[in-house]
């Protein structure tokens, strides 16, 4: 019954998009679905490679379309489908697995329905594979306490990191981007480290809300991020950052071109062009943004010194760099510009002197400093916090809802003059 | 047990909400005290004989206590800053849940405005209304487009990010209000000369739009029903805003329903307004000595024309009334 609502809902929520929305997830979801259940003949393969390109080209008209103005004059009056990047690699790895063997295909129409179209992640993901998910969306099962418990502050956890944190770090990102002639140098560099922490927070503030609502409802996804400002390389990083996404470009892309089963070079190349779709499934502007990791991860050990503090700093700061595409978007220059302006404009003391005029006064940094560690200190102990609050009377669990309740409320940046309410990867 | 406690928690966590709900919206006491307009009215007796309504200049032209003094009229002036004509009908249907006076005076200068100006003046004059029908009724008319009534309903969602920046004022009137307005009269003693006038605009259209025509017969109704004199003024004000299409719309209106209009830009002279003495924005608004002026004129005609009480006599009323204005003229003097 609780799927029948969720299925409902979703359909529901598609509709008020456009009716548009609902047709493009239905036919990705049936298409896949009886493709799938066709794999026993002769004409697998054919099947297969149909069916993911018919879909994966829908995908890449609308990531064109969306990204190129001319396009856009051509066919005006369309909207890019809700989630389609989402879903449509969640069917591909569904075919994919099926076709390998990994898993059966799904024998139940609704129960597919249900996989694809699922309401929560189909806004900023994770990108769930269905062995992942199967076990606890097709169950029989309850709303339970526990699960509600731990749904709700995993919630408000998100909540807490996309309002406190990313809405706070946006007002000073929004500030220095606002004006590139005045706020380079210094100021770039800046806005990179920062950005950092506003991407993680706001993403994985997002995934934990998603994470949170699933639970609820008693369904299990798996966690997109591990920690990852703790990781010494470039490819150590993107193992515990958006692992849905980097671990879906690994096995359906890397693997496939041949992996680390093929010479030196051709590895390396297989590590550029994998990260180099990457970019490209962000927008036509982040091509270069992948294609610089693609070049860091290649040639990882280069840069690996035997410190292990040093190596995340080097990571932490080459990813904050790079960010610069996403930082300074719909540009191919203006990112190059500004990471080089950080070498050759050494204006940090004016920085220093113009702090409090970036949009946040001395009050808001403080705020924003003690929720940075409480969001270390959360990460980096979890595995010791969670069970413990798992512990804690239901009294003292109330006190810890409420409270974070109250720090969202106050703390939080939103209302009138805030546009906090789109979570960044949502547009992706 | 289990259950009590977590309730009791609950109730707490209620109240602390309450409570930061209380600390971080805007006093108004010292800074920005027009928004104390509203709320100054709920601690005032209610025994008004005349009723003012309307924006800014209603509060700074007219002094309920100088016509008091001089004729002994009892008024209040229930305007704020940039009081539009639908939140002037429902600031009247509001007052007459406290009280039915014998006349109500609105000033038309809000006839020009069909829409929402900002945020900030819907703000001053409802932030600190008293929750009820009209006040919701109120909002919903008001509310720009980023606005929402939930803002109002929880101040905290509008204001959490005072948090930065909390001054002395939060926490003394935390729990006290301060006296602002002498019945409604906002004092203002600066003197700012009319010299540089903006210059007189062309408009597309001068007609004032159906919404504006909708409301002034609401008010209209809304007086008929409670056998209440209605008068329309326009308030004294040397800025070229108020144009002579304006004018003739509002005497047609006026002729065709039987309702009194006085506009006094025309009187200037007669009332005796100096422009280089009487106003403390450049010839906007008047300041205290202009409004002094300007009360003693209306006051008269207020008197003579509708038979209102001379309530100096009343042994009750002037003994309040005397204590008004002592604090009036301590203030004036101050």
């Amino acid at each position: 019954m609780l799927n029948v609502i969720i299925l409902i809902i979703s359909v529901l929520v598609y509709i008020s998009f456009g009716l548009s929305n609902l047709i493009y997830i239905l036919f990705s979801a049936l298409s896949s679905f009886f493709a799938a259940k066709h794999f026993n003949g002769k004409n697998k393969k054919l099947i297969l490679i149909l069916t993911i390109t018919v879909n994966l080209g829908i995908l890449l008209f609308f990531k064109i379309y969306s990204y190129i103005d001319i396009t856009k004059n051509i066919f005006q009056n369309i909207v890019v489908p809700i989630g389609i990047s989402y879903y449509t690699f969640q069917i591909i790895s569904y075919m994919v697995d099926v076709y390998k063997g990994k898993h059966e295909p799904e024998k139940s129409l609704f129960n597919y329905l249900l996989y694809v179209m699922y309401l929560p992640y189909i806004f900023i993901g994770p990108i769930t594979r269905y062995e992942d998910v199967s076990k606890s969306m097709f169950s029989k099962r309850k709303l339970e306490k526990d699960n509600l418990t731990y749904g709700a502050l995993r919630i408000l956890w998100g909540m807490f990191k996309k309002y406190v944190i990313a809405g706070r770090i946006a007002i000073v990102i929004g500030t220095i981007t606002k004006n590139t002639e005045a706020y380079f140098g210094a100021y770039a560099l800046l806005a990179m480290l920062l950005y950092s922490i506003e991407l993680y927070s706001d993403f994985s503030g997002g995934i934990d809300i998603v994470i949170g609502v699933s639970r609820i409802l008693g369904i299990r996804l798996k966690e997109n991020f591990n920690v990852p400002f703790m990781s010494e390389t470039l490819q150590e990083f993107w193992r515990r950052w958006h692992i849905a996404l980097s671990s879906w470009f690994r096995d359906y892309v890397y693997i496939p071109l041949g992996g680390n089963r093929c010479s030196k070079l051709r590895q390396k190349i297989n590590v550029i062009i994998t990260f180099v779709l990457s970019g490209f499934w962000h927008g036509t502007t982040y091509i270069l943004w992948g294609l610089f990791h693609g070049i860091i991860v290649a040639f990882n050990n280069v840069i690996k010194t035997k410190w292990k503090t040093l190596n995340r700093i080097i990571t932490f700061v080459i990813v904050s760099m790079l960010w610069s595409f996403f930082i300074w978007t719909n540009d191919y220059i203006l990112p190059l510009k500004m990471m080089a302006s950080v070498f050759t404009n050494f204006n940090y003391g004016e920085l220093f002197s113009n702090l409090l005029n970036l949009g946040l006064n001395i009050p808001n940094i403080i705020v924003l400093i003690i929720s940075v560690i409480a969001l270390a200190v959360f990460d980096l102990k979890k595995e010791t916090i969670i069970p413990k609050i798992k512990k804690y009377s239901p009294e003292i669990k109330t006190v810890i809802f409420c409270m974070m309740i109250l720090v969202i409320f106050v703390f939080g940046v939103y209302g009138i003059g805030f546009n906090a309410s789109e979570f960044i990867y949502s547009k992706f | 047990m289990k259950y009590f406690r977590i309730i009791a928690i609950i109730i707490i966590f209620i109240l602390v909400f309450i409570f930061l709900n209380k600390l971080l919206a805007p006093k108004y006491m010292e800074d920005l005290v027009e928004g104390s307009m509203t709320s100054a009215y709920y601690d005032e007796e209610k025994n008004h004989e005349v009723i003012f309504i309307g924006d800014c200049e209603v509060y700074a032209n007219f002094s309920p206590l100088e016509m008091y003094q001089n004729e002994g009229i009892v008024s209040y002036v229930r305007g704020n800053s940039q009081q539009l004509i639908w939140q002037s009908y429902y600031l009247l249907k509001e007052t007459l849940k406290y009280e039915i006076p014998k006349v109500v005076v609105f000033n038309v200068n809000s006839m020009r405005y069909d829409e929402p100006v900002s945020e900030a003046y819907n703000r001053l004059m409802i932030d600190n209304m008293k929750w009820s029908k009209e006040k919701v009724d109120l909002i919903e008319a008001s509310m720009t487009d980023e606005e929402n009534i939930l803002y109002y309903i929880f101040p905290i969602l509008r204001y959490h990010s005072r948090f930065a920046e909390l001054k002395q004022e939060d926490f003394d009137y935390l729990f006290k209000t301060k006296k602002n307005t002498y019945n409604g009269f906002l004092i203002n003693k600066n003197v700012k000369p009319a010299e540089n006038l903006p210059t007189k605009r062309r408009l597309a259209n001068y007609s004032f739009s159906d919404i504006c025509y909708d409301y002034l017969n609401k008010i209209r109704d809304l007086c008929k029903e409670n056998g209440i004199t209605l008068v329309l003024i326009k308030a004294p004000s040397l800025y070229p805003y108020w144009y002579d299409e304006y004018e003739e719309q509002i005497v047609k209106y006026s002729a065709e329903n039987a309702i009194p209009y006085y506009n006094f830009t025309k009187y200037v002279q007669e009332i005796g307004i100096d422009y280089s003495l009487d106003t403390y924005d450049g010839g906007l608004h008047l300041n205290l000595s202009g409004a002094e002026k300007m009360s003693k004129y209306f006051g008269k005609i207020l008197k003579e024309t509708f038979n209102l009480t001379d309530y100096r006599n009343d042994d009750n009323v002037s003994k309040l009334y005397e204590e008004k204005l002592k604090e009036y003229n301590k203030a004036k003097e101050a």
